[in-house]
């Protein structure tokens, strides 16, 4: 019995159950007090049932829609333009990383800025930009890509320079060519950091456009949102929200990682050969892995 | 054979040199970024980059006239910085060291404690528009005056935010140890008290400072971001706001210019004190 406990507290999936009932524990705890003490417990904390309730439940909130019709609606609009932004700031990102390790003079004129842009706070420009381009979806989309781009153009940049000198000489000896150099090494190298910087880009985007959503009216997720709380519309489809975002923030850096773990060679393979064997999982995939978590906080690099 | 040196010994080109040579390295490295900045609000005062980006100068005022605008309103702005730096400054502090003793816990519950910071951590991936809100319902009660309970809920906010970030990294400088030190305190025979103090701990401050570099812009960041959705009308990004509502635009870029400056000058500051203070471990 004892041996099987300490088993499962090694396991990670275990350690987030736990830890996630003792946060559900809590949270169910306060919502009871909430409501025998307060006046409007929905408003503070609601039972997470009967949150839940209310996006199974057929009833109409607004428009002949239910809220979970309306929330996914909302979202929709809100996480397409984050999804464009993000992937734009990525690449835009990734060019400017290969542009500074192509030239030294752009990388000297222009890195000083890019820790500046880090400084910024970005997010309080979100109404300036909204004025500027005048229309919330491509504000949206302007603001989740600046976002994203600063963290992953720095990190990409330093997976650039992580390159071992080895690996030049060792280039040097065979003779290659720049554009050799930079499919065989430099790219392949500056793919874990490209990763770590999406990850870190990913959550800042869907808080970015939900941001933007509040400044306007256009149903977005932030304009129902707003909406909710001052009792347009059912105040559960507020919490919907709020758990719906912080789900969509958690979730987009763990899709990133499976992301990752795809166009990773080797790790699909070994993850196969792991379900099929079993225990013979290959060294490879486990040396990624620790590759990865080495790399796991980013911003260190700055 | 001096002579047949020298024919061989040409004279390298003048970017050659200025590439080889350390000293125009290090004016490059200042003179490049300073020219690109002068380029940029040369473009920005004379309104080409209006023309480029298709606006105006009624949305987008030139240098001189924000900075001229500044001079006016200072009261006004000073008043608006404190309140933020208030909110940014307070979070960041209690959140830092509720993070480092949650840290220290998991360190101590070395099976349990990883899972309870991936939780931890998730915290940091929550929309902060979501948490804005949440917040000010729950500090409904605080208290009955207005700017003091929306400031409380503000700084949970970032309380919030900072903890989580400091708690994945402290964690990590408290169980990431070099290789065999513990076997070393193990062979000096240290209680587990004076490994904490001895070793731990020491090798947890530069990670401290990883959290710091992270965390003082997102401090700020969020205190700006959460002010959107207080009760009371006060702060840097809720004047932000508000400006850019009445399309009182050039008030609104000051804000923004002081914004931007103190997201700089804290981080400049914060890599002082990380210079003096790890200065002593080296």
């Amino acid at each position: 019995m004892k041996s099987t406990l300490q088993w499962l507290a090694r396991q990670t999936w275990f350690q987030v159950l736990f830890w996630t009932l003792v946060l559900i524990g809590a949270w169910e705890a306060g919502a009871t007090l909430v409501e025998m003490t307060k006046r409007m417990p929905a408003n503070i904390m609601p039972h997470l049932y009967q949150i839940l309730q209310a996006a199974f439940s057929g009833q109409e909130v607004s428009g002949g829609m239910t809220a979970t019709q309306v929330v996914l609606k909302a979202s929709a609009a809100t996480l397409g333009r984050a999804f464009l932004g993000f992937l734009l700031g990525a690449l835009a990102g990734y060019m400017l990383a290969f542009l500074m390790k192509l030239s030294g003079v752009i990388e000297k004129m222009i890195f000083p800025y890019l820790m500046l842009i880090q400084l910024i706070p970005v997010l309080g420009l979100a109404p300036i930009i909204l004025a500027i381009t005048g229309n919330i979806n491509s504000s949206r989309l302007v603001i989740a890509a600046i976002l994203s781009f600063y963290p992953v153009a720095t990190n990409t940049l330093a997976g650039f320079k992580s390159v071992e000198k080895d690996k030049y000489d060792l280039m040097a000896t065979y003779a290659a060519k720049k554009r050799n150099m930079f499919l065989k090494v430099l790219i392949p190298q500056s793919i874990p950091y490209f990763f770590t910087g999406l990850k870190v880009a990913a959550p800042m985007a869907v808080t970015a456009s939900i941001l933007v959503d509040t400044l306007q009216g256009d149903g977005g997720l932030g304009c129902i949102l707003s909406q909710a709380l001052k009792h347009a519309m059912s105040i559960y489809v507020f919490w919907l929200i709020v758990f719906f975002s912080a789900f969509v923030g958690i979730f987009s850096s763990i899709l990133i990682h499976w992301v990752e773990l795809l166009v990773t060679p080797g790790v699909v393979v070994n993850l196969l050969r792991k379900l099929s064997i079993g225990k013979e999982a290959g060294a490879y995939g486990r040396k990624n892995e620790k590759v990865q978590k080495k790399k796991k906080y980013p911003s260190s690099v700055v | 054979m001096e002579e047949r040196m020298r024919k061989y010994k040409r004279r390298k080109s003048i970017l050659r040199r200025l590439s080889e040579s350390p000293k125009a390295q290090k004016v490059e490295t200042v003179m490049l970024p300073v020219a690109f900045g002068i380029l940029v609000v040369a473009l920005w005062q004379g309104k080409i980059l209006h023309r480029l980006f298709h606006t105006d100068t009624f949305v987008l005022p030139v240098p001189t006239k924000i900075f001229g605008i500044m001079g006016g309103i200072t009261d006004k702005v000073i008043g608006n910085t404190i309140d933020t730096l208030l909110v940014a400054g307070i979070g960041l502090l209690l959140g830092s060291i509720i993070g480092y003793l949650v840290a220290v816990i998991a360190s101590f519950l070395p099976n349990m404690g990883k899972g309870g910071l991936t939780i931890v951590g998730a915290f940091a991936s929550i929309p902060i528009a979501a948490l804005a809100p949440v917040m000010n319902n729950w500090t409904k009660d605080v208290s009955t005056e207005a700017s003091f309970r929306s400031m409380i809920s503000k700084i949970l906010v970032v309380l919030l935010i900072a903890a989580a970030n400091m708690g994945l990294n402290a964690y990590r400088g408290l169980t990431e140890l070099k290789p065999y030190a513990l076997d070393l305190m193990a062979t000096y025979a240290a209680s587990k008290r004076r490994i904490f103090v001895k070793l731990q701990l020491p090798n947890s401050l530069p990670y401290v400072f990883i959290a710091l570099k992270v965390s003082v812009p997102a401090s700020i960041m969020t205190a700006i971001v959460s002010e959107y959705f207080a009760e009371y009308i006060t702060g840097i990004g809720r004047q932000i706001r508000e400006n850019i509502v009445l399309a009182q635009y050039s008030i609104a870029w000051v804000y923004i210019t002081v914004a931007c400056m103190i997201g700089i000058v804290s981080y400049a500051l914060l890599m002082v004190i990380q210079s003096l203070v790890l200065k002593r471990y080296r």
